[in-house]
């Protein structure tokens, strides 16, 4: 496992990808050196002030470029990440990673992605390793509605790969889940980040053809590094496991 | 020069700035991003008699200016602990000092944590936890004080290794809970732990922590950290570590010169891994500026106006 280091990283670019989500690069080439698709880092603003966030926040790593930048997918939640949202070129974040265990990908298995809203950061960057590895990778990435779609054109040009879209309401893509109507004729291995239930729909999903399945998960997070227990998930042993070093990437049936 | 050590609990400590129980884990999970063995110590996560599974999630929520916490005391047991994490802290920390939090149900639990470690190498003496907000009976030693008494009289009796006891801000007069620990032979006290706390999800109308209710630190309480150590400090003539929301050299010289003799630092790592290392400087850097030669000068250095 890599080791995580604390930095300080410069804002580089910020764009506006949905109303409230929007794709910001920083400049960190320490932990841009060491990040693998599917880790985290803490994105926090440091102690100098208590304004929200407080505490740093969790974020999958959502791109690693070559000179050092990170980019994340920031969508507004609430008060913390309303500010991260709102950073400008210039500005410094303090960042702590990379943390937590990477997708682990077959070589013998094209690979399938799918995104639930924010849930799509981990694949931006599992994307673009994918193609330059040149492997076989597809996201399906879907949201509630139309409006909160991530720009598809940076979606593009993060991974090179066309995403097949789905929305709720059927305002942009195919209308349905990611779930629907997948071609999986290839037995590819699936990765899946999401809100619970569609995690749970793709665990489904998965046992029905046969799948193997990773899943990211989420959960609130005080340390990110495991010492303060807070980020615990239930394992199929009937155990609280920690989502930061345990996971955040699991196989589906370590997961109750 | 500046000496930032002090000599307590018969030891010497490098630096008045420790690491506070269930912040930095068993000292392991953090020694890639803290210089360890260059602070005053670390206290480790709470050890049980058995292994606790601890609360459902979520566990952490940010509150203003702080945070709350429901963990509910997940820890892997005396066994493991000994096998597991006590050998890591015994190789690596040669001048941080440890203590160990110890915690549990009954008064035979927290004896035969105590009894279990007692002839191990590896740290300095033991912090008992009667003060955790976050389980069914975890302040239950903290606020009796007959059950106060006997308990630290009975660990007395166990050990000859320091025994500093945790006390809760939830009480009225935490000086008379301080003299009572002191009495039965307490070799110094921690303030405080976390106050007990709430937090609603008004959209969901459902309580934010998966255990309801929780405790919270963080800046939003340290005035009353200071304040309670201040209490505290003026009650007994053992030391006293301040804790509550430090996070600059500043915070934590004001629970020094309201009569800390050491301080630990606890939600701050979350924020920043350096904070400790922060502290210890700005702490430096302030008796530098006074002409401070030792930080003993400064316990309890508070000045207090007359009032007209």
């Amino acid at each position: 496992m890599s080791a995580p280091v604390r930095s300080w990283g410069r804002v580089l670019e910020t764009r506006q990808a949905a109303g409230d989500t929007f794709w910001i690069e920083v400049d960190c080439p320490r932990i841009a050196a060491q990040a693998r698709p599917g880790q985290f880092v803490m994105l926090g603003t440091g102690l100098g002030d208590v304004a929200a966030p407080f505490l740093p926040r969790p974020f999958s790593i959502g791109a690693r470029e070559a000179d050092g930048r990170l980019g994340f997918l920031v969508r507004v939640f609430g008060a913390g990440t309303r500010r991260l949202s709102a950073v400008n070129p210039g500005d410094e974040l303090l960042i702590l990673g990379p943390l937590g265990r990477s997708f682990s990908l077959p070589a013998d298995r094209p690979i399938v992605c799918l995104a639930g809203g924010v849930g799509l950061a981990p694949f931006l960057f599992v994307g673009a390793d994918a193609r330059l590895e040149k492997r076989d990778v597809r996201i399906v990435y879907g949201e509630r509605t139309g409006d909160r779609v991530f720009d598809p054109e940076l979606i593009r040009r993060i991974t090179g790969v066309e995403p097949d879209l789905r929305t709720e309401d059927g305002s942009l893509g195919r209308r349905g889940l990611v779930i629907d109507d997948l071609d999986l004729d290839d037995q590819p291995q699936l990765l899946a980040c999401g809100p619970d239930p569609m995690l749970r729909a793709c665990a489904d999903l998965a046992l029905r053809h046969g799948l193997p399945l990773q899943v990211s998960v989420e959960e609130h997070m005080g340390c990110g590094v495991g010492t303060c227990q807070g980020c615990v998930v239930l394992s199929a042993a009937g155990e609280w496991i920690k989502s930061c070093t345990e996971g955040p990437v699991f196989d589906a049936r370590e997961l109750a | 020069m500046t000496d930032l050590s002090q000599h307590l609990l018969g030891a010497s400590f490098q630096s008045p700035v420790l690491l506070a129980s269930g912040t930095c884990g068993y000292g392991e999970e953090y020694a890639n991003l803290i210089p360890l063995d260059e602070i005053g110590g670390l206290v480790t996560k709470a050890v049980s008699l058995e292994p606790r599974p601890g609360n459902p999630p979520h566990r952490v929520a940010e509150t203003p200016g702080g945070m709350i916490n429901a963990i509910g005391l997940q820890n892997v047991g005396l066994d493991r602990f000994r096998s597991e994490k006590l050998p890591w802290l015994r190789n690596n920390l040669r001048a941080a000092r440890v203590l160990i939090n110890v915690v549990g149900h009954s008064a035979e639990d927290y004896g035969a944590v105590v009894s279990g470690l007692d002839s191990d190498d590896g740290f300095l003496g033991y912090e008992i936890n009667v003060s955790c907000p976050n389980v069914k009976d975890g302040t239950l030693f903290g606020v009796d004080q007959q059950a106060l008494s006997a308990l630290v009289a009975g660990l007395r009796a166990l050990t000859e290794r320091p025994l500093v006891v945790k006390l809760t801000p939830n009480v009225p007069d935490i000086g008379v809970y301080a003299r009572i620990c002191e009495e039965a032979g307490a070799d110094g006290l921690s303030t405080i732990n976390t106050f007990p706390g709430m937090l609603i999800d008004v959209e969901g109308r459902r309580p934010v922590l998966g255990n309801v209710s929780g405790g919270v630190s963080g800046p939003a309480i340290l005035p009353m950290g200071v304040y309670l150590t201040w209490r505290a400090a003026a009650a007994v003539s053992i030391p006293v570590m301040g804790i509550g929301g430090i996070r600059s050299g500043s915070d934590a010289l004001q629970y020094i010169l309201a009569g800390a003799s050491l301080v630990q630092v606890g939600t701050a790592l979350f924020v920043d891994p350096s904070a400790p290392v922060q502290v210890q400087a700005g702490i430096a850097e302030y008796m530098e500026r006074h002409g401070i030669a030792r930080v003993a000068d400064l316990v309890g250095a508070l000045t207090i106006p007359e009032r007209e």
